[in-house]
């Protein structure tokens, strides 16, 4: 059931629409465009509220990854004996990666719960607000980027065009997160325990994704059998790599099918996200 | 005169809890509701507490999804209830009236060209650019109100938002819907105040669980609405 949205003064339309389930992933990208105004404000909002109490302010987005890439390369440092000097760089891009990709399934899960109390007073498409978290994360990620200036200066790492697929890859993370968040929200609500089980998924998803280690260390350590074919079941493995070959001008040597998959995988959540989104979001508020 | 809204056969019935479904309680909701409003009537609606009369406005408002039955209306809908909510702390007064005014659907232009008035009748003076968390409940309520009743829709529906405030701001307010009211094409009040439906309406539904017991004269719902309440 779709929410009609638009004002028709010339006859009487029926409030509420039946389409075919094939029309969701297609009226969820034209929902979210018909209310542009009201996804910007939410993301001002976001935006405005998120550090406006810090004494440092925004500057938090770019120490919070710094200061988390210093102690896990003394952790990891201390248990590997990586003698990588590029390996402080590496972990900031998986923290940023990671933490974007993570905070975007959360934020777009909890959407429905954590508006419900506008949701029973509002006529509003209830996809903007499962859209409007993963895109402030999308801002503060590039604004986390930063902290990498210091090891592009003090490295000496070349700036190239290929830095200019970055953000690419982390509009790639948020829009997977927010598509398996798409999936999550309205099943949360009926079955509270989902969420709990989310969170521990995204918290166990940290160590099997390539934030303390890198897509090498694993290449080096499984090759290319059946555990690689199953590592390539994070969503998260090509677009972190993929960022760290950009920054540091490196090349992981990632398999074709890889980017295929994980390509692949990001649609299909897409597509049954936006699909169970749309035919139980409506309803699955009523009954919270 | 012209239709603005019909409900043909509408039902949303609340789910039972699981430890409730071995009795066989009846689910509470809304079942098999149907009736048309007018252009330039104002439709009171009655009932105890818990017979289903805001479901029934929600619904109409398009916030709830009926489970059978068409809801159709013409014109822009405007749901005046629980106002305030959607309120950021962390946001100052004006942002948050953009922030409420896109939530009722208007765009920044609609919002731009009544922010000074908004600003105005919630009486907030320079706490207007003051975070909303350094607000009183008052003023609070009195920028909930403000936005609220800022914009003037087609169909107007009133869940019970007209007794915040202090007195003097609660009568300004009072007035506020009861202008409102009058300036907008037809308008659905629910509410517990006999004497104000009785004052304003035109018509009146009583609901008595989920379904519509009574439709008619103010006068006649009202004895009947009475009657209900004794047995």
């Amino acid at each position: 059931m779709v929410l009609k949205t638009g004002v028709d003064n010339s006859d009487l339309t029926p409030l509420w629409s039946k389409r075919s389930f094939y029309h969701y992933p297609f009226v969820m990208v034209s929902d979210i465009l018909g209310s542009r105004h009201l996804l910007s404000l939410l993301v001002k909002r976001d935006i405005a509220t998120r550090y406006r109490r810090a004494y440092l302010g925004f500057s938090w987005a770019i120490l919070e990854p710094l200061l988390l890439a210093g102690v896990y390369s003394v952790v990891f440092t201390i248990l590997v004996g990586s003698s990588d000097p590029l390996y402080a760089a590496k972990v900031i891009i998986g923290v940023i990666g990671w933490s974007l990709f993570s905070r975007s399934v959360t934020s777009s899960a909890k959407s429905l719960t954590n508006s419900v109390n506008l949701f029973q007073f509002a006529r509003v498409p209830k996809s903007v607000f499962a859209t409007n978290g993963p895109i402030t994360n999308i801002i503060l990620a590039l604004f986390s980027l930063l902290s990498l200036i210091p090891f592009f200066i003090i490295h000496d790492l070349p700036i190239t065009i290929n830095l200019l697929i970055v953000p690419f890859w982390l509009f790639f993370l948020s829009f997977t997160g927010w598509s398996i968040g798409l999936l999550v929200a309205p099943i949360s609500c009926k079955i509270p325990d989902v969420m709990n089980i989310v969170n521990f998924l995204v918290r166990a998803g940290f160590f099997l994704s390539p934030v303390m280690w890198t897509y090498d260390m694993f290449s080096r350590r499984f090759g290319g059998g059946w555990q690689s074919i199953v590592a390539h079941l994070n969503p998260a493995i090509v677009p972190l790599t993929e960022m760290r070959d950009a920054v540091l001008g490196t090349s992981s040597g990632m398999p074709s099918w890889a980017y295929g998959m994980c390509i692949g995988m990001a649609v299909i959540f897409y597509l049954f996200g936006s699909i169970v989104f749309m035919r139980s979001a409506h309803k699955a508020v009523v009954n919270i | 005169m012209s239709t603005v809204m019909r409900l043909e056969n509408i039902t949303l019935e609340y789910p039972v809890p699981r430890r409730y479904r071995k009795d066989n309680i009846k689910p509470s909701g809304i079942r098999n509701v149907s009736f048309e409003l007018e252009q330039g009537e104002v439709l009171g609606i009655i009932g105890r507490n818990g017979s289903g009369k805001s479901t029934l406005l929600k619904m109409m408002a398009g916030v709830f999804p009926p489970n059978s039955g068409t809801i159709s209306s013409k014109g822009a809908v405007s749901l005046l209830a629980g106002v305030g909510v959607g309120f950021n702390k962390e946001l100052t007064g004006r942002e948050n009236a953009y922030l409420y005014g896109a939530l009722m659907g208007r765009s920044r232009k609609q919002i731009d060209e009544l922010i000074d008035e908004i600003q105005s009748f919630a009486e907030l003076t320079h706490h207007f650019d003051r975070p909303f968390r350094t607000f009183s409940s008052g003023m609070r309520a009195r920028l909930g109100i403000s936005v609220a009743t800022a914009f003037k829709p087609d169909l107007l529906l009133i869940d019970e938002v007209l007794g915040v405030g202090d007195v003097s701001f609660r009568e300004k307010s009072q007035n506020r819907v009861k202008d409102l009211i009058k300036t907008s094409g037809s308008v659905i009040i629910v509410s517990h105040s006999l004497a104000m439906l009785k004052d304003m309406c035109t018509r009146m539904i009583l609901i008595e669980d989920g379904e519509i017991l009574i439709d008619g004269e103010p006068d006649a719902v009202i004895t009947k609405y009475r009657e209900v309440l004794k047995n």
